[in-house]
């Protein structure tokens, strides 16, 4: 068997950080990519991760835990995973699903530009970007995000 | 065995109708057993024995169960009663019949007694009134239009005597005025005078009354022999009915005395005597009279005296029928007013409405109310002690002997157990706390009926006063409890309008299966989880719920695996007790594995993976502002495949009101039970979150912050600064006053706003400064209760009291409270009120205050007195009005009101859009998500229409109508637009761009085909009483409408009425409305000038506005008045007036100047000179002084105002004008005025200008405007079915007493709305019959309506047995005696 492709890498910084007026927990982090020139907003919970304005992170977003890149059928709650799990080398794993893929509706112009949407449990996430770089995104896709802080 | 069906009373005993008429003196003594003569109630012996032929005579009946009936002999139970009857000694007017015989008595001939008409107008009426076949309504209109015609007539054609007018003269006395109409010098009248020449000559100081000899008193003995003459072929032309009922019946000269068991006498223990009904003392006084016109009779008394005692008869016949007559003389009146027959008909507690249209019922229950949110939606908490009172019966079967045999075996005392049980042979009852409970146990037989307590499923009928709308009675499941009150869901609050401060309901059982089965199916709460009012959800979280669901679905709510787990386990309980539940993965897996509150949240749609529930939503919450999803409060919901990804619940989304609500969005896509659980499981799972997090209110909630108190001021100061600049400028007069006001009024108004945005403000500023976890601050964003007001008072500033819309008006002289100086303007002076609750009132504020709240309480107090009233007469008027088979709203005898119900017979129960049975985009993007079709290859624009077009032609969706296909296929191009311009726009390499609007062929066919379910299932069933839901939907939002008026949009100074009063006036049909406003489209609406110039001719314009001055000019041979115009002023004000036409004005007013005498002297001064009259030249002068100024010399006279009203909606501003009064005819015709746009708001002005449709559709703008205004949606079928019927008849008939009288034909109907005894004597005065159709007629007379279930009948043909003929005893040749003869 082939592992399958599921693994997207991406490593960023984030440009400015809001934390919304009323929300103390999650704050809302307005990121950059270095590399696709891709836009990301995403929402963590920085009680548990701190993240401060000018910070750089590696971000993977995955379809499944295992190392191996065989589905793993949504069980979280399994003890230890043979052949261990990609969570192991991240500081921070979030589980959600993509419910929303839209294209840029206001230009009339051609554009290959996307936006993805992905909910961690109603913590968000907006992945916008050029469509070859989004290609394996699905909606109803079962999702992680999986982030560790970079040293510059 | 099977069960026995539910029959309707015997067949053979239908009561096809209730006839009215005139009993006869002879038929009054065929129905009596006794002619009661004797005076005295009771010997004088001590057992009070009744006298023998006494009014309390043994053989009327019996009161008293120590003796039985002596006519039948049947104790007080059995004996219904039997009449006696009274013979008057003189005949007497009939009060109910006396305005009758009036009429009769105008137009028939006194002489001859024929109907005064000639004979081809005889014959002509005759023709008609002969008609079987006429209405009621009809026969009232001709006997109105013979009477017309016959009292103009003074010569009767047949035997050519004179008759004059007759009328009322004091109390029933009728006069006939022969010889009114003739001069006094007449010949006729000569002769009639000289009559009295011999009188005159004995006694000369009769001469001063001489007149009076010529008008004739008609006393009931003349009367009765006029009567008597009338002969039978006219009779019809009185619009009588001969089998009926005779004119000369109309007189009394016999009253029955009605049985004794509806006037029972009391026998009190503490004094000696008897208390005896008012009936009885009256009937006795009856036959005490009639014996002393007897005794004068025979004693041959004064004619005095005679006649004195005949007036006394009359009056005390009159007062037994109707103890509350009017006019009475001083000297007559009864010491104590008692009740007449008539008191005991009419009214509240009279026997229409107290006894015969509602009736005490068995097998209910009513105690106080308290909430239980364990309990599911249709559940209700049933006291023990109530179960066991209440009781079903239910036949014994095979299947529950076992179960009945238990209960008898428990017997009445333990719960479930039964009460009584019925043998089904011998229909014996056996009462169970008695006797041997085993035995009975064991003898029961299949078949027997046992009487057994109310249990856990039983269906019952759960209701609160006031029953506004079908809601307010609904059928729950009980649920046998503990303890002593009725308990259900807080969801179920809002449709009974209930609340736990000690409110109570009433509970009833319903006996047989039938009932039950109709009860769950059509009153079942869980079948009215929506309101027919408007469409939207009424049975959906409240309060605690929303709050809890709120702080459960924010962004930072995070649980552990215990929490999460702890709080998923709440779903467990009830049916649901051994569920599975699916914890989803948790959002956040590292660090630590955390849940977040929406997570949960959907466990309450979805709990496992075997539950299929997929529910789709997609809306904006309360607080949205922008982007989305993204909305930085997180407040756009989106619930995909029962997932919520996104976005808080709040009162949008969880609470009533709302079609964009979770709950709604189950019932409609996953049936009730589906949203009823989804709902219980809210219930369950908020109050245990909040009970675990806690939620409660203490000081330091309401605690202003350092920052807000410093924002309250800066706002505070700025106001001040403000209204003080504006008091200032007014008192250096340079404040520009607003249209059509005063100074005083422009500076009020300014004020009044200024102060009023300062607690909005406040309020906004509490939500910046207050803490994101302050109780109240959570309550107003989840919207679960109060607002950002009420915060603001809490803890900012009460704010500006204002009463009746104003500020505090002046109590004192000149000023509000005397601790200000007078004329003061300040805000402090005139209801400011700047100090929150919690820092305290000064006393001035605190009094302004206690001001405010009791504007409010007598609000309340009125209104509710009037919207009742206001609902009875609609639904008095609508309750027969139902939907046929043929789809046509047909009152109960046949009329129509609608051809098609709504213009498109759909029920707004099922409106999911807005006036449309499907939200097309929400069940697109729900069928998308819910079968994501994975396979199939996404369709292109072009070829969704190909097979959307391809789909509804065909077979399947014929039954759509044309509008609902059409507007299908708009959307679904709309769509198709997207994804053409969306392929257009991406290439097609990648595959995930064909993830964008992806629809499938199957999709599409799901999607059209759920559409047409819906469609469908939104189509209204025949039956439905559409009238009375539209009398329901339009009265009860009346309750929650404040009295208050609101102000005009845009102009400060045009008030319109609003609220309980607007729609009493339109529904009344008011031809004279408080705020006749007509708003008149221009022909150039984008130019002001033009706009001014138009108002100039419509508004009055009076020479006195446009002068300068008028003097009086006196010069040495001439003297007049000398005007001279403002022509500057005429300029500006854009008149259309010249010195010539100014001129003609003066000469055609109302002052009658000779023309010759007004003259133009120059552009604008004209001269006025006084006409020669009889008075001195200098008063006509200066009169001529007073009244010029008041000549209109342009516009309408009729209109005082006109108000150019500036739109500035659609970008460009856009002008038309208000005019203030009525006369819309002269409006539409001036010129400028664009006649085929121009409205008012006046229903009857615009039936009189443009005819009977037109007035159709201002009612129905003006009541949606109104509710629109109060926030308040109604489908615009109610409005719709309410005005089609006031203007069913071609002319607007208001919902009032005198508009049903035209509206309703039957007699039981009128007379249990009002006006009770007065539609009563008219009916027997025309024999009227009343065919029970309608609704009240029915439930007055005991038989199912027919309207709803009830309209459609089984018709069966029977097997007849045909009678056997008999043989005839002498056909027989056996008896045949042997002829032998020779």
């Amino acid at each position: 068997m082939i592992p399958l492709e599921n693994a997207r890498e991406s490593r960023g910084a984030i440009s400015t950080c809001t934390r919304s007026w009323q929300t103390y927990i999650v704050s809302r982090l307005h990121c950059e990519s270095e590399s696709f020139k891709m836009d990301l907003i995403l929402d963590i919970n920085s009680w548990l991760y701190p993240m401060e304005l000018g910070d750089k992170f590696r971000l993977v977003l995955a379809t499944t835990l295992r190392e191996d890149g065989y589905p793993d059928g949504g069980d979280w709650n399994a003890i230890e995973q043979e052949g261990g799990s990609r969570a192991d080398s991240f500081e921070y794993v979030m589980s959600g699903k993509v419910y929303r893929i839209e294209g840029d509706e206001a230009s009339n112009e051609p554009s290959s530009r996307l936006s993805a949407y992905v909910s961690f449990g109603g913590l968000l996430m907006r992945l916008q970007g050029d469509a070859n770089n989004l290609h394996g995104f699905e909606i109803d896709q079962h999702m992680y995000l999986l982030m560790k802080k970079l040293a510059f | 065995m099977v069960k026995e069906q539910y029959r309707e009373t015997d067949v053979a005993r239908k009561i096809s109708h209730v006839s009215f008429g005139v009993d006869s003196r002879h038929n009054m003594e065929r129905q009596a057993h006794i002619h009661v003569v004797a005076k005295n109630l009771y010997s004088q012996d001590s057992q009070r024995t009744p006298v023998q032929y006494g009014v309390l005579d043994k053989r009327m009946g019996t009161c008293s169960n120590a003796s039985n009936c002596t006519t039948c002999g049947k104790s007080l139970n059995e004996c219904i009663g039997h009449f006696g009857y009274i013979d008057l000694e003189l005949p007497v007017f009939h009060v109910g019949y006396f305005r009758s015989v009036i009429c009769i008595l105008q137009s028939i001939c006194k002489k001859c007694s024929h109907v005064m008409l000639n004979d081809t107008d005889k014959k002509h009426y005759l023709t008609r009134v002969l008609n079987p076949n006429l209405g009621y309504l009809s026969r009232k209109a001709l006997r109105k239009q013979i009477l017309e015609k016959a009292k103009k007539t003074s010569v009767c054609p047949n035997c050519k005597d004179l008759n004059g007018t007759v009328k009322k003269a004091g109390l029933l006395k009728i006069v006939h005025e022969k010889y009114k109409a003739k001069k006094k010098i007449d010949a006729v009248v000569q002769e009639k005078l000289a009559e009295y020449n011999n009188v005159l000559e004995d006694n000369k100081q009769l001469e001063g009354i001489l007149q009076s000899g010529l008008v004739n008193i008609l006393n009931p003995l003349e009367v009765q022999g006029i009567l008597e003459r009338i002969p039978i072929y006219d009779i019809p032309l009185l619009l009588m009915n001969p089998n009926c009922g005779l004119p000369k019946d109309l007189i009394l000269t016999r009253i029955p005395v009605p049985p004794i068991c509806i006037r029972p006498s009391v026998v009190s223990d503490l004094k000696a005597g008897t208390n005896e009904d008012n009936l009885t003392m009256k009937l006795s006084e009856i036959v005490f009279i009639n014996d002393v016109i007897q005794k004068h009779r025979q004693s041959g008394a004064k004619v005095q005296m005679y006649n004195e005692d005949w007036e006394f008869l009359q009056l005390h016949c009159a007062l037994y029928m109707n103890s509350e007559m009017s006019g009475i003389p001083l000297n007559m009146q009864p010491k104590k007013s008692g009740r007449g027959l008539v008191q005991r008909l009419k009214g509240k507690q009279g026997r229409f409405r107290g006894n015969l249209s509602g009736k005490r019922v068995d097998f209910s229950s009513r105690t106080v109310i308290s909430p239980d949110p364990n309990l599911r939606i249709e559940q209700v908490g049933v006291p023990i002690h109530v179960a066991k009172i209440l009781t079903y019966p239910e036949r014994v079967n095979p299947w529950n002997i076992e179960l009945m045999r238990k209960l008898v075996q428990n017997g009445p005392d333990v719960h479930p157990g039964a009460n009584f049980v019925q043998q089904g042979k011998t229909q014996f009852k056996k009462f169970l706390r008695y006797g041997n409970r085993q035995k009975i146990a064991q003898d029961l037989q299949y078949g027997d009926i046992v009487e057994r307590h109310l249990r856990d499923d039983d269906v019952v009928l759960f209701n609160r006063q006031p029953s506004l709308h079908k809601l307010s009675i609904m059928a729950h499941k009980a649920k046998v409890l503990e303890h002593r009150t009725f308990r259900f869901n807080e969801c179920v609050c809002t449709p009974y309008n209930a609340d736990f401060d000690g409110d109570e309901m009433n509970l009833h059982l319903p006996q047989t299966e039938e009932a039950r089965a109709e009860a769950l199916v059509l009153m079942g709460n869980k079948a009215n989880l929506v309101t027919p009012r408007n469409g939207e959800l009424l049975i959906a979280a409240t309060q605690d719920f929303i709050t809890g669901g709120y702080l459960l679905t924010q962004k930072d709510t995070f649980l552990n695996k215990s929490q999460a787990s702890q709080l998923a386990s709440c779903l467990l309980a009830g049916p649901d007790a051994n569920m599975n539940i699916t914890l989803p993965p948790p959002a956040i897996l590292k660090p630590y594995k955390l849940w977040t509150g929406k997570q949960i949240f959907s466990l309450i749609l979805k709990p496992n993976d075997k539950c299929h529930i997929k529910a789709n939503l997609k809306t904006k919450g309360k607080a949205y502002t922008s982007n989305e999803e993204l909305c930085i409060n997180d407040s756009y919901v989106i619930i995909r495949n029962s997932e919520l990804l996104a976005g808080s619940m709040d009162k949008s989304t969880l609470g009533s009101g709302s079609k964009q609500n979770i709950f709604y969005v189950l019932l409609r896509d996953w049936g009730e039970d589906a949203s009823t659980t989804a709902m219980w499981r809210l219930a369950r799972i908020a109050s245990y979150y909040l009970m675990n997090r806690g939620f409660s209110i203490g000081i330091g909630d309401v605690t202003p912050g350092q920052g807000l108190l410093k924002a309250k001021q800066e706002l505070l100061n700025a106001g001040y600064s403000k209204c003080t600049e504006y008091i200032r400028q007014m008192e250096q007069g340079r404040l520009v006053c607003q249209p059509g006001c005063t100074e005083e009024e422009t500076l009020e108004a300014m004020i009044l706003r200024e102060l009023s945005v300062i607690r909005d403000h406040a309020g906004k500023a509490c939500l910046k400064e207050l803490h994101p976890s302050n109780s109240p601050l959570i309550m107003a964003l989840s919207g679960s209760k109060g607002s950002f007001i009420n915060i603001s008072q809490m803890i900012a500033c009460v704010g500006q009291q204002a009463i009746s819309g104003h500020r505090v008006p002046n109590g004192f002289e000149d000023r509000a409270l005397p601790h200000f100086e007078r004329h003061s303007k300040i805000p402090a002076a005139k209801g400011f009120v700047e100090n929150s609750f919690y820092s305290g009132l000064t006393p001035t504020e605190f009094f302004f205050h206690t001001m405010g709240g009791r504007e409010g309480l007598v609000d309340t107090a009125v209104k509710t007195a009037e919207t009742g009233y206001m609902q009875r007469r609609l639904v008095k008027s609508l309750e027969d009005l139902c939907l046929h088979y043929d789809m046509t709203v047909r009152n109960s005898v046949g009329d129509i009101i609608q051809v098609l119900y709504g213009g498109d017979a759909l029920d707004p129960t099922y409106m999911e859009g807005k006036d449309c049975p499907v939200d097309y985009k929400r069940v697109l993007d729900h069928v998308r998500a819910k079968s994501p079709y994975k396979n199939e290859e996404p369709l292109d624009g072009a070829n969704v229409i190909k097979a959307t077009s391809e789909l509804l032609s065909s077979d399947d969706y014929s039954c759509l109508s044309v509008e609902f296909k059409q507007e299908l296929e708009t959307f679904l191009k709309s769509v198709a637009r997207k994804i053409a311009r969306l392929r257009q726009n991406f290439d097609s390499s990648s595959p995930v761009t064909l993830q964008l609007e992806r629809l499938t062929v199957s999709q599409l066919v799901e999607f059209i085909h759920i559409c047409k379910e819906k469609y469908m299932r939104a189509k209204i069933e025949p039956g439905t009483a559409v009238g009375a839901l539209a009398a329901q939907s339009i009265g009860e939002p009346g309750t929650q409408m404040t009295l208050k008026t609101f102000h005009f949009a845009g102009v400060a100074s045009m008030n319109i009425t609003q609220g309980v009063p607007r729609i009493k006036e339109i529904i009344n049909a008011n031809p004279k409305i408080s705020t006749p406003i007509i708003t008149a489209a221009l022909e150039i609406d984008s130019d002001p000038e033009y706009a001014r110039q138009v108002k100039g001719r419509i508004e009055k314009t009076t020479l006195g506005e446009v002068t300068e001055y008028i003097e009086e000019v006196y010069l040495p041979d001439d003297c007049f008045l000398l005007i001279k115009l403002d022509v500057d002023r005429i300029k500006l004000l854009k008149l259309e007036v010249d010195v010539n036409s100014i001129r003609y004005s003066i000469c055609t007013s109302r002052l009658r100047l000779n023309p010759k005498l007004v003259n133009v002297r120059g552009d604008s001064i004209i001269t006025v000179t006084p006409s020669k009259q009889k008075c001195s030249l200098n008063y006509a002068l200066t009169q001529l002084k007073e009244t010029v100024p008041n000549i209109v010399i342009k516009g309408l006279p009729s209109v005082a105002r006109a108000v150019i009203h500036n739109d500035d909606s659609s970008g460009k501003t856009k002008y038309k004008l208000f005019v203030e009064g009525d006369n819309m005819r002269e409006v539409m015709a001036t010129m400028g005025v664009l006649g085929r746009k121009t409205t008012s708001n006046n229903t009857i002005e615009v039936f009189r200008t443009l005819g009977i449709e037109a007035a159709r559709a201002t009612i129905m703008t003006e009541i949606k405007l109104v509710m629109e205004n109060h926030g308040m949606s109604i489908d615009r079928r109610h409005p719709m079915l309410v005005a089609d019927l006031m203007t069913s008849r071609g002319e607007v008939l208001g919902i009032t007493r005198q508009g049903l009288a035209k509206m309703k034909e039957s007699v039981l109907n009128l007379a249990s709305f009002e006006k009770t005894a007065d539609h009563l004597f008219d009916a027997a005065y025309y024999g009227q019959k009343d065919a029970i159709c309608g609704v009240s007629e029915s439930i007055i007379m005991g038989i199912p309506v027919p309207v709803g279930t009830g309209i459609f009948k089984l018709l069966h043909k029977a097997e007849k047995d045909e009678p056997q003929k008999r043989k005839l005893i002498f056909d027989d040749p056996q008896f045949h005696k042997k002829i032998t003869g020779t």
